[in-house]
């Protein structure tokens, strides 16, 4: 459509033009004719739309007029079915009837314009209609009653959604600000009106949307006329906006049009590699909820501030000498290499060892790929008449091996030395478990080599199985262990000769080339490091905050098909040697790489709480954190204690001061906030051993709260049936009762009709005293949304709202449970009571006294002076209701 | 879920209808016949058979009658229902048919919150709804399976009905759900898992079925107890749409438009554009506006012929007015009144082809308009 509006615009525009020149050169100040040209404009686009209009409700009237006969045919269909059955059209029989009935009135029908007046009367007696018509002729029909038998009618109630856990309200579903109309049911039309406080917040200034319309008119405008204020002035006539507005909007256009009009290349979409990890993590950070582990919590909402706890996991720092490589590609394998180039890379010279290492990397890599093959017995083969090759070829480059070999002999040793030796017993199951994945690599020529050359090794040997010897060749590192070392020299010659046999080629290459090779290795391990994206770099300093310096553990876990554990290994060393390098950290250089990794790690982490901490506030308008203006000492209908006080989680990173907002707030410290352990606000639980932790002498039944296994010492849950294995128990089995609601073990409850009033909670089995019955869930409003919710209903002379802490009600009127339904009573048998269970208030039911099965639940609402209904209220000259706080609405509260 | 409001500025503008009748159909009225002193809320036409296009129903107080139009401009009484509550006050009626015998059924409820189902063919009651918790407002019939009803009702839920086996489907209330009573539902002529609802919290809302349509399915054939039905609940319509600033007590679509009105003396017709990717998004687009002089209390609900051809509306006065709603710019066809008639008429009945209208006034009459030079009522 918009295509071919542009196409008939450019035909009158061009037209336009021409009057506009001559217009412009009469009257400088070109207000009228800018004037009269955007009238012009403006009868075309309504025109278009009328048009517009007009096609689509033509294009909607033939679709329409399919479906309706469609229907028809529908309709029909049951005409059509019926004829011939012998019950069909029962009514037009009755009409039929009818007609006969009222055959007279055909009369009536002949006198003319004058109205045909039929009345009704009613006999309820014989249960009869009698019809009569005040025509030309007086006529009676008499019609029988059917009667509508009784059904009784259900307790009303407004239809709601099961909640198992609390939720926080949504922004949507506020009514404060909004205007609600009532209308008087007795007065039937009466507007009563809609909020009449002065809570009505202004109407924001809204941004003006510009229609495609008003574009084209602001477009057209500026196009002819230039961007200046008396455009500007003159479209602010039109167009229901400011003139920055419009400005702005013009600017827009013209860029829009620049990008149609130019070179359509697209910016290539960028990897997601290329992204940080923050960017990454933004809507896990938003959306998970690190105290309820789920997304997208109901409960706590997005965007909740991050809070990193001070007190790090320790991760398990297992020696390298312990670790099994991880893969073909394991670090592990290559150590003493990386060692070494490693340190080349600090000292910039060339040295043997590392020449070495570089060597047999290579070699190592070749024979891989060939051994890779699958055919098992072809590798024999090839491998074979590889040794065989190599085997001719020794005897050249003797002197290469000569030179080559030694100081890697060397290194092996030494590492030998240094690294602890394992028990020989967990040695040999080391070797067995890795000799045959060495066997399936490079099956049957190793085997070949030594079964020629060293048929006269000792048993151990043999028992150590072979490959074993070349890993301590191969990978230098590996503990060829004391037995080892007891070889003769015809086994050191044989491996001796066993690296010439596979690095043939190289080593000879190498020869006297060996400062351009260094270079070449400092090259490619500059090239390594550049291919780190971002993402992989955040992945590798996430990993070394989550495992440590493992790369193992980190490749498999973090950078799985992006790194291997070689190339996380040499990022890790390199990495910590540039940042040694750094002139700021005045670290060793000899290298503690751990501390400057720490440091490294630590500054970005308290940057990135910064960041989200900041980020968290901005978007947080969804919710409404802050208190709504409620004095934090506030009292409680009932007795005179405090009300609870809501908890978050604080992020202060060491020890709770005066400034930690938990202490500020008057709250304990809980697991969830960032201080340690030892901070002296926190909540230590309870230690227990008796009494399952349900009289005060639990110091978390005390305190209002449920026990929690994370805190208390001896309150402990065990999962499932046990087929998992248990848990270690703590406490000597002992069984805490303080975690019902956590553990949501909670009674059936039944909903019926009440014989209080309108529907009532009642209990399945029978339950004792104090016994848990279940959990008054519902919408989290604030204070005063539930001011205004009272209001609303008051007037339907219901409410489900329960004042739960200082900063929120709960509201049961559209989400909550079958327990919303239990009626006050002064003499009840239930008890509401809000506990604090992992950080959340939540309000449980409690059994007052012993419940028979099926008994009506009545707790007492606690209702403020005269807000209980007429059948709540106490006779007269009963106790006197000790509460005296003024309370606003009909709210229940806990005791 | 974001409401949404319908676009405003040049380039949005709604065609107005003029209210200057064209008189292309002339109407002459036709007699009353008064049912009583209660008033009449509802009245319609039964479409959903073509044997009984000329049966109508009325309800009033505890009572629900079915009539004949005969074509001498007078009424055949045919049936007569009370029900045993004296205090039930009939609000809406909707037919519906038995989707195995056929026989005609009649749908009436009201401020008792029980759904009577009457099988006219054998003037009995054949299953009465217990569920919803407040009086019910409005129920419509699925013209593709005359055996599903939907209901809106004071409890803020719209729920979804089969009337063979008695069984609720499906119930839409919850978070995205009406905030206040539901006044009015209507089935999309062609797509069969889609409605409308609008209510008191001033918004009209589309919804789908399409994830439980299975559920609809298994209705049909559920032998069990009807209570044991997993009837599920539909939390968050398609579109959310905020075309009004007051009650909307009466929605109808038209093919894929929606006409709807509140209080404000027209009826406005606008298009929903959904996404069906992103449920919650699109946009409203206000086409055609449908002034209504003296229409500004609430609960006066419009009807239409069987083709959507002409549209009946009643206002406060007792004057009704029909409108060609199909054409662009709106055409008013006929102001119809009756100098008797002056109490206001809730709801209107347009015969099969509009040549008869009917309006259902608060003074507890029927009122009849023919069309003078209507070829059947010719001969």
């Amino acid at each position: 459509m918009a295509s071919s509006s542009k196409a008939s615009d450019s035909s009158s525009q061009r037209s336009k033009r021409s009057d506009q020149g001559t217009g412009r050169e009469a009257a400088p100040a070109s207000v009228v004719p800018i004037h009269g040209n955007l009238t012009q404009l403006i009868r075309q686009i309504k025109s278009r739309r009328l048009l517009y209009i007009k096609e689509k409700l033509e294009a909607n009237r033939k679709t329409l007029q399919r479906h309706s006969c469609s229907l028809f045919d529908v309709a029909a269909a049951a005409e059509v079915a019926s004829r011939g059955s012998d019950g069909g059209n029962a009514l037009s029989q009755r009409a039929a009837e009818g007609q006969f009935r009222l055959a007279g009135s055909d009369l009536a029908h002949g006198i003319g314009e004058r109205d045909v007046v039929y009345m009704q009367e009613e006999n309820l007696a014989s249960g009869t209609l009698v019809l009569s018509s005040s025509g030309a002729a007086a006529q009676r029909t008499v019609v029988r009653f059917v009667k509508l038998p009784l059904v009784e009618r259900i307790p009303p109630y407004t239809t709601w959604i099961f909640l198992d856990k609390n939720q926080r309200m949504a922004d949507d579903q506020s009514v404060v600000g909004r205007r609600r109309i009532y209308y008087d049911p007795v007065g039937n039309e009466a507007l009563i009106c809609s909020d009449s406080d002065e809570e009505i917040p202004e109407p924001e200034e809204e941004k003006h949307f510009f229609t495609e319309g008003e574009d084209q008119l602001i477009w057209r405008a500026t196009q002819e006329h230039g961007l200046n204020r008396e455009v500007v002035n003159v479209l602010c006539q039109f167009i229901d906006s400011t003139p920055s507005e419009i400005e702005e909007r013009s600017e827009v256009l013209f860029e829009k049009n620049e990008k149609n009009s130019g070179s359509s290349d697209k910016i290539e979409r960028q990897l997601s590699l290329d992204k940080t990890m923050d960017a990454v993590l933004d809507s896990f950070d938003n959306l998970f909820c690190r105290r309820c582990l789920v997304f997208d919590c109901r409960l706590h909402g997005c965007s909740q501030n991050l809070v990193f706890p001070t007190e790090k996991q320790p991760y398990s720092f297992e020696p390298d000498e312990n670790k099994k490589p991880c893969g073909r590609q394991c670090y592990l394998r290559w150590r003493g290499g990386f060692q070494e180039i490693h340190d080349v890379g600090l000292s910039g010279c060339a040295t043997y060892n590392m020449e070495s290492g570089t060597v047999s990397h290579k070699v190592d890599v070749s024979i891989m790929s060939e051994s890779e093959d699958s055919n098992r017995e072809k590798g024999n083969i090839r491998s074979m008449t590889l040794v065989g090759t190599s085997g001719s070829k020794i005897i050249s480059s003797v002197s290469a091996e000569e030179s080559t070999t030694p100081p890697s002999a060397d290194t092996s040793e030494t590492e030998n030395a240094s690294s602890d030796m394992p028990p020989s017993s967990l040695r040999k199951y080391k070797i067995s478990k890795r000799g045959p994945r060495y066997r399936e690599r490079s099956p049957g020529k190793r085997q070949k080599v030594f079964t020629s050359d060293i048929s006269f090794a000792s048993n151990i040997l043999n028992k150590l199985s072979i490959p074993e010897i070349r890993d301590t060749r191969l990978e230098s590192r590996e503990p060829g262990g004391d037995k080892l070392q007891i070889l003769d020299e015809s086994t050191k010659k044989t491996s001796s000769k066993d690296i010439c046999g596979e690095s043939p080629i190289t080593t000879t290459e190498n020869m006297g080339i060996e400062s351009k090779k260094v270079s070449s290795t400092k090259n490619f391990l500059e090239h390594t490091l550049s291919c780190w994206s971002a993402l992989e770099r955040d992945l590798y300093l996430k990993g070394i905050e989550i495992f440590g310096k493992n790369s193992c553990l980190i490749a498999r876990n973090l950078l799985s098909g992006m790194k291997t554990c070689m190339e996380v290994a040499n990022y890790m060393y390199n990495n910590g040697a540039a940042m040694a390098k750094r002139p700021l950290l005045n670290k060793s250089i000899s290298g503690d790489f751990a501390e400057t990794e720490q440091d490294y790690m630590e500054q970005d982490m308290v940057a990135r709480t910064r960041i989200y901490r900041r980020r968290g506030r901005n978007r947080k308008l969804k919710y409404t954190w802050k208190s709504a203006g409620h004095p934090t000492v506030r009292k409680r209908i009932g007795d005179g204690k405090q009300w609870y006080t809501q908890y978050n989680p604080c992020v202060c990173q060491q020890m709770c001061g005066k400034d930690c907002p938990c202490v500020e707030n008057g709250t304990c410290c809980e697991k969830y906030c960032g201080c340690s352990k030892s901070c002296k606000n926190k909540f230590r639980g309870c230690h227990c051993a008796k009494s399952q932790c349900r009289s005060r002498q639990c110091p978390c039944f005390a305190a209002s709260r449920e026990c929690d296994p994370d805190v208390c010492r001896n309150c402990w849950v065990s999962c499932g049936d046990g087929s998992l294995g248990e848990p270690p128990a703590r406490g000597d089995g002992y069984q805490c009762g303080n975690m019902k609601l956590l553990l949501k073990q909670q009674q059936r409850i039944l909903l019926g009709r009440s014989d209080v009033a309108g529907w009532g909670a009642f209990i399945k089995n029978p339950v004792n005293k104090n016994d848990y019955l279940g959990e008054y869930t519902g919408e989290l409003i604030s204070h005063k949304e539930a001011d205004k919710r009272g209001k609303i209903y008051d007037r339907a002379n219901s409410s489900f709202l329960f004042d739960l802490n200082d900063q929120y009600v709960l509201d049961a009127y559209r989400k909550g449970d079958k327990l919303k339904f239990a009626n006050h009573s002064s003499n009840p048998n239930c008890y509401a009571k809000v506990m604090l269970v992992a950080g959340d208030h939540r309000v449980g039911i409690y059994a007052k006294e012993h419940i028979e099965a099926s008994e009506e639940l009545f707790y007492d609402y606690r209702y403020g002076p005269d807000q209980a209904p007429a059948w709540a209220r106490r006779p007269e000259g009963s106790k006197k209701d000790e509460a005296s706080v003024s309370h606003h609405r009909a709210h229940k509260v806990a005791r | 879920m974001a409401k949404l409001g319908p676009g405003q500025g040049l380039g949005c503008e709604a065609a107005e209808g003029s209210l200057v009748p064209s008189r292309k159909r002339e109407y002459k009225p036709c007699g009353k016949h008064t049912e009583g002193k209660r008033p009449l809320y509802a009245i319609g036409f039964n479409f959903m058979d073509a044997r009984y296009y000329d049966v109508f129903a009325t309800v009033g107080g505890n009572r629900v009658t079915t009539y004949r139009c005969l074509e001498n401009g007078s009424f055949a009484l045919l049936q007569a229902y009370v029900d045993e509550d004296k205090d039930e006050s009939f609000y809406t009626l909707s037919w519906a048919r038995d989707h195995v015998d056929g026989s005609p059924l009649l749908v009436a409820a009201g401020s008792n919150g029980i759904i009577r189902v009457i099988n006219c063919a054998t003037e009995k009651l054949a299953k009465s709804f217990v569920g919803h918790g407040d009086s019910i407002n409005e129920i419509r019939t699925q013209p593709l399976k005359p055996s599903l009803i939907i209901s809106a009702s004071k409890d803020e839920s719209v729920r979804l009905w089969n009337v063979h086996t008695g069984i609720c489907i499906l119930i839409f209330a919850g978070a995205g759900g009406h905030r206040n009573e539901v006044l009015s539902v209507d089935f999309h002529p062609s797509d069969i898992e889609r409605f409308a609802s609008c209510g008191m919290d001033n918004t009209v809302k589309i919804w789908s079925m399409k994830e439980f349509w299975l559920y609809v399915d298994k209705s049909y054939s559920w032998t069990d107890l009807p209570s044991k039905f997993p009837t599920k609940y539909v939390q968050f319509p398609v579109l959310i749409a905020a075309v009004h600033s007051n009650y909307v007590d009466c929605t109808r679509w038209l093919g894929d438009f929606i006409l709807s009105k509140s209080v404000d003396n027209e009826i406005v017709l606008w298009e929903p554009k959904t996404k069906e990717q992103s449920p919650g998004e699109g946009s409203i687009d206000i086409l055609q506006k449908y002034p209504v002089p003296e229409c500004d209390i609430w609960f006066i609900k419009f009807s239409c012929d069987f083709h959507f051809n002409q549209l009946a509306i009643g206002n406060r006065e007792g004057k009704i007015y029909v409108w060609e709603v199909q054409s662009s710019p709106p055409v008013l066809i006929a102001r119809l009144y009756n100098q008797q008639c002056k109490s206001p008429i809730r709801q209107t009945a347009v015969s099969f082809d509009g040549s008869t209208i009917l309006g259902a006034g608060e003074d507890g009459t029927i009122w009849r308009w023919d069309e003078v030079d209507h070829p059947s009522s010719r001969n």
